[in-house]
């Protein structure tokens, strides 16, 4: 058997494997037999491929599972498999292409898309890189006049998430196995992060999400004031971006100065 | 941060094994709904084999149990995704990702199998075997050279279930396993399950298969359940091992002496009590080898 042919054999069986079941162009190269048969010995692997991928699919994304229910979550999945054959090595990767997915083949249902979307970044904050986080004590030891030329890093953990639907309450219920509410449109922010060892979430007001951008982005904590102060009276803005930043530092959210 | 020892030292385990690498005794494989009780109940369990790939990730919980298991038992790392037997390039991302992770847990050996996952950088992430041919032996030696030249270690190898098998083969699977393991100089990783599930599926004898494999080359033994569908077994690791499959584990003692050996379950994961039950069937056949490893 040449290197060659040992190429063409691979090269064979996986296209089988990823394509609709046409056995014929590797059939050949498996031995048959009376009791199982080359045909069905190939469909144990063919089925295997897509059953693997349904079920970290359905454990990646276990309140999507329960929106969807079987059958319909079953029908996405595959079609996600016909359209994204796996390049990791590491399976808990696969299906981050999903909710880009669902939102073109469920469009009558954006619920599904947006749900992915919070789910597959809850599991991205579940195991982000590891960083330090700051106190009350690492500010403490600044003074007060220093704040405005001071810039946090944000926890690696840390994303923003805009919905245009009441999806965390839809997510929430399905998760605590209770009836979900009607799905609305309702335009909101999310920040979803990672507190100790697990992921967290809560709702962000458009200016903390604009602070938390800003710092995102490199900003001194003087220039989140000085955007606040677009909105409010100095005063106000000053309060508020203190308030942001005593939340930021309980919540753990801040990894540098 | 501080390790267990990557063996144990206490008075059971003093011997060496053939393949110079430490005897571990019996161990199980590291699953996440046990962290707590690992850390909380602290098991007679020698020690765990952690799924490579799981530890792959940036931080977060599965890196933080890893590190706290690790410093109270030791550990091997067991990987699914080298594809040793592709004909795609070795993966050097991959690589050099284990071996940091290597470097972090320091664990007793490191394993993956004798099969391919995929070509053109695709993953099936199946464990799919190859045609048993001496070319094919020789491709895979070379790039298992490779591997443990990068890793700085030698590697061991495991027999994987099969449900097909290639017309090109020339050679019985042992014959094949015996030639790659001699070519590459590495180690054997004998999964008696995926051994007992192979031979059932291709009509060959399992004891036939123990017999032939070089014995000092086999660092470690495997034990699962499986699914049988009647004409054809299914390796699921989702059900207690089976009596025919402790024979078989018997017969590999008789001829391996004592090989450290653990228990993989992977799905319908019962509590960590009853896999420690199930660990005690294996300490309990293993003992009489033991027992005349220490006589002599």
């Amino acid at each position: 058997m040449t290197a060659s042919r040992l190429r063409g054999v691979q090269e064979s069986l996986h296209t089988y494997l990823l394509g609709e079941g046409d056995a014929s162009a590797v059939r050949d190269a498996i031995v048959d037999d009376a009791r199982v048969g080359a045909e069905r010995r190939l469909k144990i692997y063919h089925d295997a491929y897509r059953l693997r991928l349904i079920e970290a699919l359905s454990k990646a994304y276990p309140n999507l599972f329960r929106l969807l229910g079987d059958a319909l979550f079953e029908r996405m999945a595959r079609s996600y498999i016909a359209a994204h054959p796996s390049g990791y090595r590491n399976l808990r990767w696969y299906g981050g292409e999903l909710a880009e997915h669902l939102a073109a083949a469920l469009p009558q249902h954006p619920i599904a898309g947006e749900l992915a979307r919070f789910e597959w970044t809850l599991a991205l904050a579940f195991d982000s890189t590891d960083a330090p986080v700051l106190g009350g004590a690492d500010l403490a030891a600044v003074p007060p006049e220093d704040w405005g030329r001071l810039r946090f890093a944000l926890h690696p953990s840390a994303r923003v998430l805009d919905m245009k639907l009441n999806t965390v309450a839809v997510w929430k219920a399905l998760d605590e196995d209770r009836a979900p509410p009607p799905i609305e449109e309702t335009a909101s922010a999310w920040l979803i992060w990672r507190k100790e060892l697990n992921p967290h979430y809560r709702s962000l007001d458009p200016g903390e999400r604009a602070s938390l951008t800003l710092i995102a982005n490199g900003a001194c904590f003087a220039e989140v004031c000085e955007a606040l102060n677009g909105d409010e009276a100095e005063s106000d803005a000053a309060a508020r971006a203190a308030g942001f930043l005593a939340a930021w530092l309980g919540d753990g959210l801040l990894s540098r100065l | 941060m501080r390790h267990a020892p990557a063996f144990p030292t206490d008075s059971l385990m003093t011997h060496a094994t053939p393949a110079g690498l430490p005897f571990l005794g019996f161990g199980l494989g590291l699953r996440p709904p046990h962290y707590h009780a690992i850390l909380d109940t602290r098991p007679a369990v020698d020690w765990f084999e952690i799924l490579s790939e799981n530890y792959l990730v940036p931080g977060g919980k599965p890196l933080h149990f890893l590190d706290r298991i690790r410093a109270d038992y030791p550990m091997a790392m067991h990987g699914v995704s080298l594809s040793i037997g592709s004909t795609d390039d070795l993966d050097f991302d991959y690589l050099r990702d284990l071996k940091a992770l290597a470097e972090r847990v320091e664990p007793a050996w490191i394993s993956d199998h004798l099969c391919w996952t995929g070509v053109h950088g695709g993953n099936t992430h199946d464990l799919l075997p190859l045609p048993y041919t001496e070319e094919t032996a020789r491709h895979v030696a070379a790039r298992v050279s490779v591997v443990q030249e990068f890793l700085g270690r030698r590697i061991l190898l495991e027999n994987v279930s099969s449900y097909a098998s290639y017309a090109d083969s020339s050679l019985s699977e042992w014959e094949f396993i015996t030639l790659v393991s001699e070519l590459a100089d590495c180690l054997l990783l004998l999964d008696v399950n995926n051994i007992y599930v192979s031979a059932f599926n291709h009509g060959f004898d399992a004891r036939a298969f123990i017999d032939g494999v070089p014995a000092h080359r086999v660092q470690q033994i495997h034990l699962a359940g499986h699914h049988n569908h009647g004409d054809y077994i299914i390796d699921t690791h989702d059900a207690p091992i089976i009596d025919p499959v402790w024979e078989l584990y018997d017969y590999a003692l008789a001829r391996l002496g004592p090989v450290s050996s653990m228990i993989e379950r992977d799905d319908h994961i019962p509590e960590l009590a009853e896999l420690v039950d199930e660990l005690a069937i294996a300490r309990r056949l293993a003992a009489p080898y033991l027992a005349q490893e220490r006589a002599a």
